[in-house]
């Protein structure tokens, strides 16, 4: 095993392949949070009187809420005060083509493997691309303007459609759900705005890349998509950011409206700067993602991959009100190094024939330390409830740890409810049958791994299935042994 | 984060009645550190986050004394009239938690040691394992029968022997008002032994309410087995808050049967097994029935702490009427746990409207080479078994009764002792029965 434990720590060494960091001029509020600074963002942003307002609420709200303790980890501390809450790319200005996007920008993306114009002709793509909070380029516009989806920045958004943005936002996510949802609500710089009009299906996978970029800046992104009557839509986010020491704290907030017989699919692939090996540096990503089912025979589907930052605390619900409406949850979630993922899902069940599942995949390696936390709760009226849960833990490594919290709540006798959940390590004799096929041993884990994470990863669409898989071995390679 | 319930009659009476019975109470030591931590502890609220569902507070109200009765002269004949006598047992016979060696019949003494706890101190056993428990400390009601409990019994079963017939605790409670009764038990199997131990309460001229909290503080040593059976099976006027803390050394074997077939509105189980060594067996079993406006809690936990370990848990509930089941069960799996085997499954079926399920089965591993899995269900009778059972002329009554007490009995059928076996088959039959025919 010598020979192998020495590639394994080599790889362990691994640097974070996309720590860079661009050199653009920025807008920075100075650090802080007060009234002051949500009064700049908020004129910043050119907000109606409405939204400053519906801001401020959330600062009080937010002064008033305590940090949460029962989570599974050791919360680190977070200097409010210490964070600067707004950043934008200097000299804003609309562009028309992508000629005109800074080509210091253009190469970031690039690096990270997303060359803005090819990608998306070829993929079919329409890219909102979020830089440090600011769109820069929004694309296949026109396309989308004949159907009649509206897919903007949400500072746009607030600006050309305020009765849409005022009718639902924070209608899932309420204001005082927790702590970092007041923060958001008080601060949030921009985000990105979905509305698919009534039997609309939205030709091409919508999607957003966030970067978080200046130092000393939080990201409090807002998403709000709203799907109606008869429509689909599935919406891709993905991350990655830069190198940092410092620790970097973000807290966005996504809202998904699903209304009669709409469905939304959300995707996730996150990939922000975890910390070295020693856990020094990293995001801390702590995320309030949640979607309702208003309507009848509505679907709301998240799938995640979290294989970044230092402490991923996020669990993107479903509240299933409408009758015959159907939530689903796939995960999965990689820690290595000293990574720490606090995830899962919340269904609730209120309406009539509503059904859930979930599948959550979590593997740890070297000290990383993965839990699947997530209710399942069936209300009284809700006949017919179903829900199916699957979680399972993959450990590598003997100082890793994998842990499992569901909470399963039935006040109905005619709910279904089933949960199994297993852990286990990477079984040597598989290694060694594959070993013996010539297949080294990285190889083999990576192929095990992939394997075993297939259930979720066939959710992604296509594009992001190819990311998601390179990102697995790039944050595993490091780790098996 | 805990939150401290202070605002209730009782917790503000304690200080007082703590001050009146240390004088001339057994281990002051003991006691006074253990009142201490249950003052900072308190009563668990539903913000407790093992209490979530399980609102102990409007239980404690209500002027609950802590002055035990004097214990009212038992004849045989009453005894036998309980209903709990048991053939081919050594029996115990407890009242609010003190021996009543007139009615009992013991083991040999060659084999086993008795002793009242508060005659225990002088025991080497005793002092090597009293209050020592590993999360002694971290149960709120633990702590405060530490600090004020009454009496219990003291068993040590000696090196290499094999007590033959099991021990049969019948526990009797007797009030004349509201009352706050805490025995406290301590049973080691020395190495090599092999004991097993029944245990059955009931209520004995009963006014008002009982709330027994008691605490078994049980020591499996090197190699030795002990069976252990709850019969939670009668009690109205009663609420149990049991905790049950396991230690087992190395190649032990311990197993816990837990049946709660009662009338009590509160029953909350604590089973605590902390595996301190290596190549130990641990089976948990349990079955429970929640009807009327009962709750029933049963929170598990199984510590592995050394490798090469094995633990299976199994707990079956049925909710009838307005009952309210709540299961939590975790295992966790330490760093040195290499190679643990660790297995749990919690099914429910839930058969009435207003009856209430909340279950959390937990893991939490911290070692790489283990297989540990856990599942859990909530359902009801399977239309396909129902209606194959109806195609073969089973009305539809005697086949719903049919599928639940065979999901029951999944449970019974582990039961190694056939007198114990017949009598939890019977009560649960006797209670499905009923139910199925309402």
């Amino acid at each position: 095993m010598s020979a192998e434990q020495d590639i394994l720590q080599e790889l362990a060494g691994r640097e974070y392949e996309f720590g860079f960091e661009t050199q653009i001029e920025m807008d920075i509020a100075p650090p802080g949070l007060n009234e002051e600074t949500i009064r700049f963002i908020s004129m910043k942003k050119n907000e109606p009187e409405w939204l400053l307002e519906w801001r401020l609420k959330g600062y009080q709200l937010f002064k008033k809420l305590s940090m949460p303790t029962w989570q599974n980890f050791e919360l680190p501390e977070v200097d409010f005060q210490g964070v600067s809450y707004y950043a934008a790319p200097k000299n804003k200005v609309k562009y028309e083509s992508l000629d005109e996007v800074d080509p210091e920008l253009l190469r970031t993306f690039e690096k990270l493997g997303i060359p803005l114009e090819e990608q998306k002709m070829l993929s079919g793509v329409a890219v909102d691309a979020v830089f440090d909070s600011i769109s820069v380029a929004t694309t296949f516009k026109k396309q989308l303007n004949e159907l009649g989806i509206i897919f903007c920045s949400f500072g746009e958004a607030v600006q050309d459609h305020p009765e849409l943005v005022k009718k639902y936002l924070g209608t899932v996510v309420p204001q005082s759900d927790n702590i970092y949802a007041a923060l958001n609500c008080a601060v949030f710089s921009d985000g990105s705005f979905v509305y698919i009009p009534k039997g609309v299906r939205c030709p091409m996978e919508l999607s957003t890349y966030f970067r978080i970029n200046a130092k000393n800046t939080g990201q409090f992104e807002r998403t709000l998509i709203i799907a109606d009557e008869g429509s689909y839509v599935s919406y891709l986010e993905g991350c990655t950011a830069p190198m940092r020491d410092e620790n970097q704290l973000h807290a966005a907030v996504v809202e998904l409206i699903a209304l009669d017989n709409a469905e939304i699919k959300y995707s996730t692939v996150q990939n922000w700067y975890p910390g070295d090996k020693d856990g020094k540096g990293g995001i801390y990503n702590f995320v309030t993602k949640r979607g309702i089912c208003k309507g009848h025979h509505s679907k709301i589907s998240w799938t995640q991959v979290e294989t970044g930052s230092a402490i991923t605390w996020k669990y993107p619900g479903v509240i299933l009100q409408g009758d015959n409406s159907i939530g689903e949850f796939y995960s999965v979630a990689v820690t290595s190094k000293k990574q720490v993922a606090d995830t899962g899902t919340k269904m609730v069940h209120i309406g009539k024939n509503t059904k859930s599942r979930i599948i959550s995949k979590g593997i740890s390696a070297v000290h990383g330390q993965n839990t699947y936390r997530g209710l399942v709760k069936i209300g009284p009226n809700a006949s017919n409830a179903r829900n199916f849960t699957q979680c399972d833990s993959l450990l590598i490594g003997d100082r890793c740890g994998a842990h499992t919290f569901p909470y399963i709540e039935s006040k109905n006798n005619t709910a279904m409810v089933e949960h199994e959940a297993t852990t286990s390590k990477i079984g040597e004799d598989q290694v060694f049958y594959l070993n013996q096929r010539g297949i080294d041993s990285e190889q083999a884990v990576n192929m095990i791994v992939n394997g075993y994470a297939k259930e979720v990863l066939n959710q992604l669409p296509m594009e992001f299935a190819v990311e998601a898989q390179k990102l697995l071995s790039i944050t595993l390679e490091g780790s098996v042994g | 984060m805990t939150t401290i319930a202070t605002n209730i009659s009782l917790y503000d009476s304690l200080p007082e009645l703590f001050a009146e019975q240390i004088g001339g109470a057994s281990y002051p030591e003991a006691r006074k550190a253990a009142f201490e931590r249950f003052q900072q502890l308190g009563f668990p609220t539903v913000k407790t986050e093992d209490w979530k569902y399980t609102n102990v507070i409007p239980y404690l109200k209500n002027g609950i004394g802590i002055q035990l009765p004097a214990a009212p002269s038992l004849s045989a004949a009453q005894l036998e009239a309980t209903g709990l006598l048991l053939p081919d047992v050594y029996r115990l016979v407890l009242v609010n938690g003190e021996l009543q060696p007139q009615l009992s019949e013991l083991p040999p003494a060659s084999k086993v040691t008795i002793r009242k706890m508060s005659e225990a101190a002088e025991e080497a056993a005793f002092q090597q394992y009293f209050a020592k428990s590993k999360k002694l400390d971290e149960h709120h009601f633990a702590q405060l029968n530490t600090a004020l409990f009454t009496d219990g019994l003291f068993i040590e079963a000696k090196a290499k022997t094999q007590v033959e017939q099991p021990i049969h605790i019948i526990h009797l409670y007797h009030s004349t008002g509201n009352l706050l009764v805490q025995p406290r038990h301590l049973w080691v199997a020395q190495p090599g032994a092999e004991m097993q131990i029944i245990e059955s309460v009931a209520g004995l001229e009963q006014s008002g309410t009982v709330l027994v909290n008691s605490v078994v503080e049980a020591v499996v040593t090197e190699r030795a087995q002990l069976s252990h059976y709850q019969l939670q099976t009668s009690g109205q006027h009663s609420r149990f808050i049991n905790q049950t803390l396991v230690q087992q050394h190395g190649k032990s074997l311990y197993n816990n049967y837990t049946f709660t077939l009662t009338e009590a509105d509160l029953v909350r189980n604590n089973l605590n097994v902390s595996l301190d060594d290596e190549r130990t067996e641990t089976h948990l079993y349990g079955f429970y029935l929640a009807m009327g406006n009962q709750l029933v809690d049963n929170h598990t936990s199984v510590d592995h702490r050394m490798p090469n370990c094995e633990s299976n848990e199994l707990y079956r509930g049925v909710m009838l009427d307005k009952g309210t089941g709540v299961f939590n069960g975790k295992i966790f799996v330490h760093e040195d746990a290499q190679k643990t085997n660790a297995f749990q499954q919690n099914n429910n079926m839930v058969l009435s409207p207003d009856a209430n399920i909340y279950t959390k089965p937990q893991l939490e591993i911290f070692a790489d080479d283990v297989k540990c899995s856990h599942g859990t269900t909530i359902g009801q009778v399977s239309e396909d078994a129902l209606f194959y059972l109806k195609a073969r002329g089973i009305g539809d009554v005697t086949a719903r009764s049919m599928l639940v007490k065979a999901f029951a009995f999944d449970i019974t059928a582990q039961v190694k002792i056939p007198a114990v076996r017949k009598r939890v088959e019977q009560l649960a039959s006797q209670y499905l029965t009923a139910a199925a025919n309402n």
